[in-house]
């Protein structure tokens, strides 16, 4: 995909076309990443959609304070905890709650239970597992349930068909999509890079070999392997299934990898760094990566879009982690099962679409200001 | 070139034999056989003796290993034997002729309807490129293809088929549809189709005429370009004539890799339309762990994948001259 142009001398700096003879070096230019940072800040697009996903991580990662039903901070019989930390790991909870038979009910007992004390409650009160009862929190009504679970000032985004709230389910949800997008594709990355780096340097067999590993995953449709793969094991969590999307996404990486080290490995460069005597390995991954990652980053980005495009659409056909599971996709398929809850299809449905476009903007920002000939064209 | 092409379809039948050993491989290691599936279904009080337990895997070919079953298998498909169905007791080819049209349907369909518009459409946008409209449209289709298809047709049967109640929400044909008249049963199987062809078309019509307006920017920019306007040509001339002509090559490539999925369909489209296609015949034979349907559908879309990008390859070389096809 990238130009010829591409050179690039082992410091990250670009230098002019190769033949022409350099007259002047101008001291000290800006580095590669700094000028392809400045140039993907100008593209307005893109970055609306960077912020959008620092946003997206910012929610992701304050989900506990934004929608729970645990108190982030809490004062109790002298002490300070944080049961909030609970929603990151169930085990996390603070023993002394479970001693003093709480049962994950927090405003009624803390109140009858030590009368001093005080807490910093979330900003909605709503639990992304279970529905909430009535008089859980003093003077509030329970969940609604079914149809009447339209969208409320207590439910902002309405509730699903146990009265369990849709808002709350999606904060904690866009963890899930969070996840799913760096940890597959920094699976698929490895493998992709990994693979595409041996292919390229070495080439001759190891290169055939590899070449057709790579054609034999790109031929298998990749629902299908996915779909035969998730199938096998007994119990799927969201783990398993990054690790199978990680592990099925990684072709157009390594082709591309590939492609980058097949060309740079000519450059006088790597000649003069065998010639010193350095190793093939701190050749692929000190002097020849460095310089190919700009390019591999475009498919990476696409591929974090897609990890989430292809976990919420397995979600949503029932191939996903086992509830209580609030991924995005997850409530979609609720929503299937009765077009009445219009909420249950309309938000999830726009956060996924969301999520994908702002990967997408940044994928295509990140082309535009690292490919040199798009960057000649406007420069 | 033709010992090109023998030498990739010799690459070919390599790559065919490693993909569907390896879902073989998969699918004979799934939890649950075709049996315990199908025994699951019938009463549960009836539980059947080992004998027979094993007189039925005997039957269905399972009671040996999965590479040794493996070899039985390919041997069948070198005589032409895809097998027969385990849950659907019937020969998987004539399964997959069954399920082939309604899929073709909406693929033969959204591909033309792709063709049609997105050809205007990258070269209205090449002709007002810069525009406040131009940028506006663009981004618009940029947003299109960044929307899953699968949130798509929920909100599409949401507006359409819910709230308005113009359409149906799925299916193929109405329950009343073998009492329609033959101009009846056109239209009932029409408007079903409308939402669905939607679906498989908003996508690719802003993929394409993405692909149409960048080929065209870059082609705009040649000497050629300029010359056909010195000498005084309309600018539709110069656009359809000059211009668009040269970026036909790249959309012949895409051709061939729109191939297999002509023919595969889409899982979750087919499945949230309850459309009888071939995505859903697959979903359904993972979850009835069917393998001779698993096994030729896979067969069939690994072909269909190959021979796509093959004649992408070769097309490329009959269009565009300067390609020679040379072994690397």
């Amino acid at each position: 995909m990238t130009g010829e142009e591409n050179v690039i001398d082992p410091q990250g700096e670009p230098a002019p076309t190769p033949a022409g003879p350099q007259l002047a070096v101008i001291p000290k230019s800006p580095g590669f990443w700094k000028e392809a940072w400045r140039r993907f800040r100008i593209r307005k697009l893109s970055m609306t959609a960077f912020v959008f996903v620092v946003l997206l991580a910012l929610v992701a990662i304050f989900s506990p304070a934004i929608a729970g039903t645990k108190p982030i901070v809490v004062k109790y019989k002298g002490r300070l905890y944080f049961p909030a930390m609970a929603y990151f790991n169930a085990s996390w909870e603070n023993p002394i709650f479970t001693q003093d038979k709480f049962r994950k009910r927090y405003p009624k007992n803390l109140e009858e239970k030590d009368p001093e004390s005080w807490a910093i409650w979330p900003l909605s009160f709503n639990d992304p597992y279970r529905r909430v009862q009535e008089e859980e929190w003093p003077g509030r009504p329970g969940n609604p349930t079914q149809v009447d679970g339209k969208p409320s000032s207590l439910n902002w985004f309405g509730t699903d068909q146990r009265g369990v709230d849709v808002f709350a389910q999606m904060v904690h949800g866009s963890r899930i999509a969070l996840l799913v997008g760096f940890v597959s594709m920094g699976i698929a990355s490895a493998i992709g890079i990994i693979v595409g780096a041996l292919a390229g340097y070495f080439g001759g067999w190891v290169d055939t070999l590899l070449s057709r590993v790579i054609e034999v995953v790109l031929c298998i449709p990749t629902l299908v392997l996915i779909l035969a793969l998730l199938a096998i094991i007994e119990q799927v969590t969201i783990w398993h299934m990054m690790a199978i999307i990680g592990a099925t996404r990684w072709t157009s990486i390594a082709r591309l990898t590939r492609a980058e080290f097949l060309k740079l490995k000519q450059m006088d460069f790597v000649s003069a760094a065998r010639a010193t005597g350095v190793g093939p390995i701190r050749i692929m991954f000190r002097y020849l990566l460095p310089n190919a990652l700009a390019p591999v980053l475009v498919p990476i980005t696409f591929g974090i879009a897609s990890a989430i495009l292809i976990e919420s659409s397995l979600s949503f056909l029932g191939f996903g982690a086992p509830p209580p599971n609030p991924s995005w996709g997850t409530l979609l398929s609720a929503g299937r099962s009765n077009y009445q809850l219009w909420w249950l299809i309309v938000f999830p449905g726009t956060a996924i679409f969301l999520a994908v476009l702002a990967y997408n903007l940044i994928g295509e920002g990140l082309q535009e200001a690292t490919d040199p000939r798009l960057r000649d064209a406007d420069g | 070139m033709l010992s090109y092409i023998v030498r990739r379809l010799g690459i070919g039948l390599i790559t065919l034999t490693l993909i569907t050993f390896i879902i073989y491989g998969l699918i004979r290691n799934m939890p649950g056989s075709p049996v315990t599936q199908e025994l699951s279904q019938l009463d549960p009080g009836k539980a059947i003796s080992q004998e027979d337990y094993e007189r039925i895997l005997k039957s269905y070919g399972l009671d040996k290993p999965w590479y040794v079953a493996y070899g039985v298998w390919v041997k069948n498909v070198l005589q032409g034997d895809l097998g027969r169905s385990f849950s659907r007791k019937r020969p998987v080819t004539r399964l997959v002729m069954e399920r082939v049209g309604p899929t073709l349907l909406l693929s033969v369909s959204s591909l033309l309807l792709t063709y049609l518009l997105s050809i205007p459409l990258g070269l209205i946008a090449t002709a007002r490129a810069g525009t406040i409209e131009e940028r506006t449209g663009s981004t618009i289709l940029y947003m299109l293809y960044s929307f899953p298809s699968f949130v798509a047709a929920l909100f599409l049967q949401l507006q359409f088929a819910v709230r308005m109640g113009w359409l149906p929400l799925f299916g193929m044909v109405s329950d009343n549809y073998d009492s329609l008249s033959p101009f009846g049963k056109v239209s009932d199987v029409f408007w079903h189709s409308l939402l669905p062809v939607t679906c498989y078309t908003y996508g690719s019509l802003a993929y394409y005429s993405r692909f149409i307006r960048a080929n065209m920017q870059e082609v705009i920019r040649q000497d050629y370009i300029r010359t056909a306007r010195a000498k005084g040509l309309g600018p539709v001339r110069v656009l359809w004539h000059h211009a668009f002509r040269n970026t036909l090559i790249p959309l012949v490539t895409l051709i061939g890799l729109t191939l297999p999925t002509l023919l595969s369909g889409s899982i979750i489209i087919e499945q949230i339309f309850t459309w009888p296609g071939m995505g859903r015949l697959f979903f359904e034979s993972i979850r009835e762990r069917d393998y001779p349907t698993i096994m030729g559908l896979t067969l069939m879309f690994s072909v269909l994948t190959l021979a796509g990008q093959l004649l992408a390859d070769v097309l490329y070389a009959v269009v565009d001259p300067r390609v020679r096809l040379e072994d690397k």
